[in-house]
């Protein structure tokens, strides 16, 4: 059959299918081992023949009535456009950049984590006042699973026994407590930073709630003149996973502000804006907590002594701090 | 006037296929290359027998490392010790899949799922990260406190309840089915497109041509919308796609027999010539609809006029 004899839009077609099926096979590929698996020659004629491919299809939707055609080029135009703007970090890239970026992200948001941890020091002021003032507000504010039968009725021998882990302690119990507590801090700090959006309000009441249980433990410890063992057994972990959950509550607020306070932005352009920073401040808080987790999982059972146990924990806190305070600054400023 | 009402029902029917094919969830995106390219929305049913391969693929994993920590009696420490270890396994799991696999998981790759970007631009870490950790949020933390049973009381687990059920509906609710994880993340999962190249109909013999002529008046019945399912009858013929052979056939027929009376087309067609009818009618009319449409007159369907 002649040319002449076709349709406009088939002849159009004709004219390109060769490069069509090109294109198809390569993504093909691309799409079953990966674009690290083209040669030279494939990515460099990925690039084009999805502008080709873009071209046509708006060609098409012009001057082409073939459905069948145009569903083609919409699929592959489409399939084009996900291989060519597939996401490219390795992760090995991404944890480098986290770890860059992250400290930065820390500074920007210095005043909401310390909003946070002041919020929590009240709560454990509060708490530590309450309990002074009438022990029964222990029962009020320490849930069970917490305490784990450590409160007003236990001795003060029983105390110091779960705080240096006497002999008659299973491992399961051990490994479950570690858990539970583990799990009660990571439960408020995952719901302060994700409850933030609503205005930061529940974020203030889980800080002051935290604030509220260490005051209050504190205060049963203290009263009983164990104050310093407990300051021990709290620190070797504590300081690091209190600044986890001061850092994810810091998160939690700054998306509060965000919707709070949009500035010239609509508020949804406002939250994506601030959850830039937000989320890596909660992935900095997971960072950290896994770390505590597993100093409370190996160090404080093994270490006994108060004085490394707070050396450990301080220790620890420190160096986060350098972290916070010097990372990430060198790639920051020649940008600027 | 009975045949005016009929016009009116067809018209209103027709009316609401198209709204309903609109709404059949097509996300529209703008690439800097600026063409507009078109995705179709996932559906919620794929999407969570997505989650549901993924979740069981994380689970095969914790209970792996549970044996092989030699943590197989069971007890509230085995099980808050597995919870902790779903959640450090899975999160990770769903953001390093989603972003080595240009947003599929495995369970995503199994059902032909696919997360993108909804602004046109690739797919970034902070999209996948946020997308990924709202759903603990949203989901999974809240289910896992659920199952342990840590609740404190009825109603503290008619909230937790309330809040997983109302969060999963949300998407429901809105058109490009969206979490509020893929809101904040500005992300959207689509159905992997899939590209066949049916062959050209109008590429047919000459000879089919010749033997059956339309003039312009016959051609001026029909739409764009009457040509394409023409064009779908027929491809589902030459595929042999539905139904028997006989009741094709019959289909078939009816079709051309329908048109004839419509277009006014006077010489008889044998019912063995039906296909080569309706291929050499579908070539002329394309021929004239796209002509016409060239010189900026688009027909969409059989009620253009009016």
């Amino acid at each position: 059959m002649s040319e002449t004899e076709l349709l406009r839009s088939a002849r159009f077609r004709q004219a390109r299918e060769a490069d069509w099926r090109r294109l198809e096979e390569i993504l093909e590929r691309s799409e079953r081992r990966g674009r690290r698996a083209l040669g030279f020659d494939d990515a460099r004629d990925l690039a084009t023949l999805y502008r080709q491919a873009c071209t046509s299809l708006s060609v098409a939707r012009e001057i082409s009535l073939d459905r069948g055609l145009l569903d083609y080029l919409e699929a592959l135009t489409a399939r084009a456009y996900l291989a060519v703007y597939a996401p490219q970090q390795s992760l090995a890239g991404v944890l480098r950049r986290f770890l860059s970026d992250a400290p930065p992200a820390l500074r920007r948001s210095a005043g909401h984590v310390l909003l946070a941890a002041l919020t929590m020091i009240l709560g454990a002021a509060v708490g530590w006042l309450l309990y002074l003032q009438d022990p029964s507000w222990y029962g009020v504010f320490v849930p069970g699973g917490i305490g784990q039968g450590r409160g007003l009725g236990s001795s003060t021998a029983e105390l110091l026994k779960s705080i240096y882990g006497g002999g008659d302690h299973r491992v399961g119990q051990l490994t479950a407590f570690a858990a539970y507590l583990f799990s009660h801090n990571t439960q408020i700090a995952l719901f302060s930073f994700a409850l933030g959006v609503f205005v930061g309000l529940p974020t203030l009441l889980l800080c002051l709630y935290n604030g509220l249980i260490l005051g209050a433990f504190a205060g049963l410890h203290v009263e009983r003149g164990i104050g310093w063992d407990l300051l021990g057994w709290l620190s070797i972990h504590g300081v690091t996973e209190l600044a986890a959950v001061a850092i994810a509550g810091g998160g939690g607020f700054r998306l509060g502000a965000a919707v709070l306070f949009p500035d010239r932005m609509t508020r949804r352009d406002a939250l994506r804006h601030h959850s830039r920073d937000a989320v890596k401040l909660a992935l900095a808080a997971a960072l950290m907590l896994v770390v505590a987790a597993g100093i409370e999982g190996f160090a404080r059972q093994l270490v006994a002594d108060t004085t490394v146990r707070l050396a450990i924990g301080w220790g620890t806190g420190g160096l986060w701090l350098a972290w916070f305070a010097f990372g990430g600054r060198r790639r920051a400023e020649p940008a600027r | 006037m009975t045949a005016a009402a009929g016009d009116r029902r067809a018209r209103r029917r027709l009316e609401r296929e198209r709204t309903a094919r609109k709404r059949g969830l097509a996300l529209e995106l703008l690439p800097p290359e600026g063409v507009p390219i078109r995705f179709g929305v996932a559906g919620l049913g794929a999407r969570i027998g997505a989650q549901l391969t993924d979740l069981m693929l994380c689970t095969a994993a914790v209970i792996a490392v549970l044996v092989l920590l030699g943590l197989t009696v069971g007890g509230t420490a085995t099980t808050a010790v597995g919870a902790l270890l779903f959640f450090a396994i899975r999160t990770p799991y769903y953001i390093a899949a989603e972003l080595l696999w240009n947003g599929q998981t495995l369970g995503k790759r199994m059902l032909r799922l696919r997360v993108i970007s909804a602004d046109g631009r690739g797919l970034t870490t902070h999209a996948v990260v946020v997308r990924n950790l709202m759903k603990e949020v949203e989901v999974f933390v809240p289910g896992t406190y659920l199952i342990l049973g840590a609740a404190d009381g009825p109603i503290e687990s008619l909230v937790v309840l309330a809040w997983v059920a109302v969060l999963v509906a949300i998407p429901r609710f809105n058109a490009r089915r969206q979490r509020i994880g893929d809101m904040i993340a500005n992300t959207v999962v689509i159905v992997q497109p899939q590209a066949v190249l049916m062959p050209d109909l109008t590429a047919a013999r000459a000879p089919t041509r010749e033997r059956f002529v339309f003039d312009a008046t016959q051609l001026d019945h029909y739409g764009r919308y009457e040509l394409q399912t023409l064009e779908q009858v027929l491809q589902s013929e030459t595929r042999g796609a539905t139904g028997t052979r006989d009741q094709r056939r019959a289909n078939l027929v009816a079709i051309s027999r329908a048109i004839r009376t419509k277009i006014d087309y006077r010489e008889t067609v044998a019912d063995d010539d039906t296909v080569a009818f309706l291929r050499a009618f579908y070539a002329a009319q394309r021929a004239y609809l796209e002509q016409r449409r060239l010189f900026g007159e688009s027909r969409e369907d059989k009620f253009h006029r009016g």
